[in-house]
């Protein structure tokens, strides 16, 4: 097995685990939603993952996550689908110049969140998907994925107690108080099982990615 | 009001309207139907770079009625009053960008503005050079408190003509949007309804309005104003919007304090009632101190079917006045060369 394909194959099993979270979230996803929002995300984000695994199960394995930028940027519904196909992009990206896994994560996350922000304009504490992405960037700057996974779940949990400013919940002012951003919680939830995948050794230090959204 | 004639399946308005729009214009234009654009036949082998437009459907003329020679090469209409989708974006610029890129003239709203923006991600990991132009010149929500900005409503057509021309006479990337951006920055529109557009296809208005009322700084989806107004006299009417206006307008950094002037109806109001505002406003203008230099007069960005007229002012600086006079060859805007033997005695 070349490290290519070595990559191609960890991006794949990375994308399956990915879709298995999201079938588990998606309740809970869409609660979050529909307290500040108007309810479709986890409707979204879902349909975008099975999306990919029908074509992962067709055979597109050997550009997995090219496959998931592809899908999120046309197929996607909603505006986080499409900033989440900005964000795989930027890791197909990486991946592809960049055989170690960590590595490609660092140089992927942190060009996807500068996409992130170009497009939506959004800044941290704004109460959207950069307050988990932003301190994850961070934290892999001079760490690991499991740091990384750490700080997003930290960053997911601290917006429940932000007030959105960007995006559809910014129109509903204090009503969301209370509650995790979901797009957030979604990119915490993608750190968590990057981590698992990538760097099996630390995945003991870590919570299931199930233990965000039932919480 | 009457239930309006749409087609019997949902949703198949947009795309049915397209795609006569196109057989209609096919000397102009192409359409796409997959993902949904449109491109111009024709242009200029001067353009280094491709002009793209597009936004939510409902507002025709807008955008698809200005493809062609000194206006537009591509748009991407969405559904009624919805953004387009990111690949409609994405395609229609891939297809009409040139040798130095393109440019991007993008309504003020967050769904224009996130579409455009991911499609310029995606044409930037392609190699292609993309430039925004924002406009933002509904002074009925200028409001300090908003972090969303003032909406894009009829200077977008003025926008869209000074831009082809400067494109037509081989102007760079850099250059059409610094001039976009500045030509956005020197406009400022007024609209009032005195009926709302018919709501979806059921045939009531979207909103109540008693024939005395009218709604000042109304928007162009239908967008209540902050304000319902008791119907003035028209001739205060029309002075009070101009006070507006001016007001908000940046004064001429070298120009002569001249305007571009656009008398645009909402859908509902007839060429009659247009050509007259037109005439009043023209001559308040001049009374006080804004010559009007050039001008449009028409339904040019519709809300569907509403009652009501928006008024555009762009403060002109040098060069503005030719490239506004420059020739066009579009569905709904033409300009013949002024030096054109079959109008010149």
């Amino acid at each position: 097995m070349t490290s290519n394909d070595h990559a191609a194959a960890q991006g794949e099993a990375l994308l399956r685990s990915y879709a298995s979270a999201v079938e588990d979230a998606h309740a809970d996803l869409t609660r979050m939603d529909r307290l500040a929002g108007d309810g479709d995300f986890g409707d979204n984000l879902r349909a975008g993952m099975r999306l990919v695994v029908r074509r992962l199960d067709a055979g597109a394995g050997t550009a997995a996550l090219q496959t998931a930028a592809d899908v999120f940027l046309d197929e996607v519904g909603g505006t986080s689908g499409p900033l989440f196909g900005l964000l795989f992009s930027e890791l197909a990206r990486a991946a592809a110049a960049q055989p170690d896994p960590t590595s490609a994560w660092r140089e992927g996350l942190a060009a996807g969140l500068s996409a992130i922000q170009r497009v939506g304009e959004a800044e941290p504490g704004d109460r959207t998907l950069v307050d988990a992405l932003a301190p994850a960037v961070d934290a892999l700057a001079g760490g690991t994925l499991a740091d990384a996974a750490t700080a997003a779940v930290d960053g997911a949990r601290a917006t429940a107690s932000l007030r959105a400013r960007r995006g559809r919940a910014s129109y509903v002012g204090d009503r969301g108080a209370g509650v995790m951003d979901p797009g957030a919680v979604a990119v915490a939830v993608l750190l968590l099982v990057a981590a698992r995948e990538l760097e099996p050794g630390a995945a003991g230090q870590l919570i299931g990615p199930d233990a965000l959204t039932a919480g | 009001m009457s239930a309006p004639f749409h087609p019997d399946e949902d949703g198949a308005l947009v795309a049915s309207a397209t795609a006569g729009f196109a057989r209609a214009h096919a000397r102009h234009v192409e359409l796409v139907e997959d993902p949904l654009h449109l491109l111009a036949r024709r242009r200029d082998p001067r353009r280094r770079v491709g002009l793209v437009s597009g936004g939510g459907s409902g507002h025709e003329p807008l955008h698809a009625g200005f493809l062609g020679v000194g206006m537009l090469d591509a748009v991407a209409p969405g559904q009624v009053f919805a953004s387009p989708h990111n690949r409609q974006v994405y395609a229609a610029s891939r297809a009409a960008a040139g040798p130095d890129g393109v440019v991007h003239v993008v309504k003020n709203y967050t769904g224009d503005r996130i579409n455009f923006a991911i499609a310029a991600e995606r044409l930037r990991l392609d190699g292609i050079e993309v430039r925004r132009v924002l406009v933002d010149d509904d002074v009925a929500t200028d409001s300090e408190e908003t972090a969303t900005g003032r909406r894009g409503t009829a200077a977008t057509v003025v926008v869209e003509k000074l831009l082809g021309a400067a494109a037509d006479r081989g102007a760079g990337l850099e250059e059409l949007a610094g001039l976009g951006q500045a030509v956005a920055a020197a406009s400022r529109s007024l609209a009032v309804a005195s009926r709302a557009q018919t709501a979806g296809a059921g045939g009531g208005p979207a909103f109540e309005l008693a024939a005395d009322e009218l709604e000042y700084g109304v928007g162009i989806h239908g967008e209540r104003a902050a304000t319902t107004i008791p119907r003035p006299p028209r001739t205060e009417l029309l002075r009070r919007m101009l006070d507006d206006l001016l007001a908000a307008l940046p004064p001429s950094r070298d120009g002569d304090g001249g305007v571009l002037l656009v008398v645009n109806g909402l859908g509902g109001t007839t060429s009659l009632e247009l050509y007259s505002l037109f005439d009043e406003v023209t001559a308040l203008l001049g009374a006080a101190g804004a010559p009007v230099h050039g001008s449009l007069v028409g339904t040019y960005v519709a809300a569907l079917d509403m009652a009501g007229f928006s008024l555009t002012l762009t403060r002109l600086e040098p060069g503005w006045s030719e490239l506004w006079q420059a020739p066009a060859d579009t569905p709904s805007l033409t300009r013949l060369p002024v030096d054109d033997p079959e109008v010149t005695p």
